[in-house]
């Protein structure tokens, strides 16, 4: 695995042109104003503790309001209690603060914030707002193209509160967390476009890290992803999570990632 | 009757005439933009379906590997140089450089400025746009100093076009 990481990593940082559509983190580049983006995320994560692996499904609607500003709402859907049931859904808010552009580079700063509400019992000790814990996030992306090289990063506040009705966010458990990431794409194929109907390929890798502020505990996750663009208008993600480290207790840190996403531009008129 | 008609027809034609007179920015043939910040072939395609929108637009030619959009415009439109550039930022992007062709009684009207004295014969000229939004960040700044005694265009008036010849 350490190999393939490392691998990955030479193929990344190799001159050629970049992506920042990435799969885990959002980059600070927002969805085209009046473009509405709709998302089908999946993931199937191996449970650590029992036998069998965790699902879950998770149907997202972006819009672009202008050309600062986009939304996005997610509902969550999970196996937890043997069928799919749908546990809490999510709204996501970012806005790009400062943006310069060259020829061959640009630089985007942008702050998010994402309220989340879920009524699944809390299992673990990572706060994760995307599909498990009720709460809200709140931080900035910074996300940079140094010739053909896009790298992008970021931090977060995130807060968990009780999933209600029946769960209370456990006492012994830090409520908040410190979350940071660091992302890195290239395109790999087409090596010169001819025309939009191409398939893009673009490799990736992130590394996705949280501290729990109160008591210090800790993970850190890479994930390698390839993506596919299709028709300049569609995208296809594979992506596999693996801790390398943790201090805190997490039910089901590895897994993969599949996601659809189909763009409508000038959706409205 | 036909008297009626042809009155109609004058005061109509005399309308006409007005408006195109009043007008600034008539008659861009061709706009060649080029794009910053992307190289992905669906941010490209965000620029192409925004500049699509407009329906001035006859066609547009795509160059994915300098980001570069030949838009073919409708004859007798009145766009301004301002849409190109709202229409790329809207898509999350900037322009890199616009290069217009236009006849030459176009750009003799008001909002067009022109940086340096060179005369032009030509019916149908080539100019660029210097102004900030049009030009990358570095070139914005480097006009800035070359041009700090042209007052409009220190000034940065968004309906004021600073442009050279390029043909």
């Amino acid at each position: 695995m350490r190999k393939g990481i490392i691998l990955l990593l030479v193929f990344v940082f190799q001159k050629n042109y970049s992506q920042e559509l990435f799969v885990v983190t959002d980059p600070a580049s927002n969805v085209p104003a009046n473009t509405l983006s709709v998302r089908l995320s999946q993931s199937l994560f191996k449970e650590e503790f029992v036998s069998g692996y965790n699902y879950h499904l998770m149907p997202e609607v972006t819009y672009g309001l202008n050309k600062n500003l986009m939304f996005r709402a997610s509902a969550f859907v999970s196996n937890r209690n043997s069928q799919l049931v749908t546990e809490g859904g999510s709204f996501y808010t970012k806005y790009r603060i400062y943006s310069t552009d060259d020829l061959n580079s640009h630089f985007r700063l942008a702050a998010f914030g994402r309220y989340s509400f879920n009524n699944s019992d809390i299992h673990q000790e990572q706060i994760e707002i995307m599909g498990h814990n009720s709460g809200f996030e709140t931080g900035f992306v910074a996300t940079k193209l140094i010739k053909k090289v896009a790298i992008s990063s970021s931090v977060s506040f995130e807060k968990a509160f009780d999933n209600k009705p029946n769960y209370p966010f456990p006492e012994d458990f830090g409520d908040s967390a410190t979350n940071y990431t660091l992302s890195f794409g290239k395109l790999i194929y087409p090596k010169k476009y001819t025309n939009f109907k191409q398939t893009n390929i673009n490799l990736m890798v992130e590394f996705v890290g949280q501290t729990i502020n109160e008591n210090g505990k800790s993970y850190l996750d890479v994930v390698p992803a390839i993506q596919f663009i299709i028709n300049s208008q569609a995208r296809i993600d594979l992506a596999y999570r693996q801790e390398l480290l943790s201090s805190m207790l997490r039910t089901a840190p590895n897994g993969i990632y599949l996601n659809l996403e189909y763009n409508f531009f000038n959706a409205f008129k | 009757m036909k008297k009626i008609n042809n009155t109609y027809l004058l005061t109509a034609a005399t309308l006409i005439m007005m408006l195109l007179g009043t007008n600034t920015y008539s008659q861009i043939s061709k706009a060649e933009i080029r794009a910053t910040g992307l190289t992905c072939s669906m941010c490209s395609n965000a620029i192409n379906k925004q500049l699509k929108s407009l329906p001035e637009v006859v066609n547009i030619e795509t160059d994915l590997n300098t980001n570069t959009f030949t838009v073919t415009l409708t004859e007798g439109n009145t766009l301004s140089p301002k849409v190109f550039k709202e229409k790329v930022e809207k898509a999350g992007f900037f322009i890199g450089s616009l290069v217009l062709t236009t006849n030459a009684e176009t750009i003799k009207k008001d909002g067009y400025i022109l940086v340096n004295d060179t005369s032009n014969n030509n019916a149908e000229v080539q100019i660029q746009i210097l102004d900030k939004g049009y030009v990358t960040d570095k070139e914005f700044k480097k006009l800035s100093k070359s041009l700090k005694n042209i007052v409009t265009y220190t000034s940065n008036n968004e309906d004021d076009f600073h442009i050279k010849y390029l043909n």
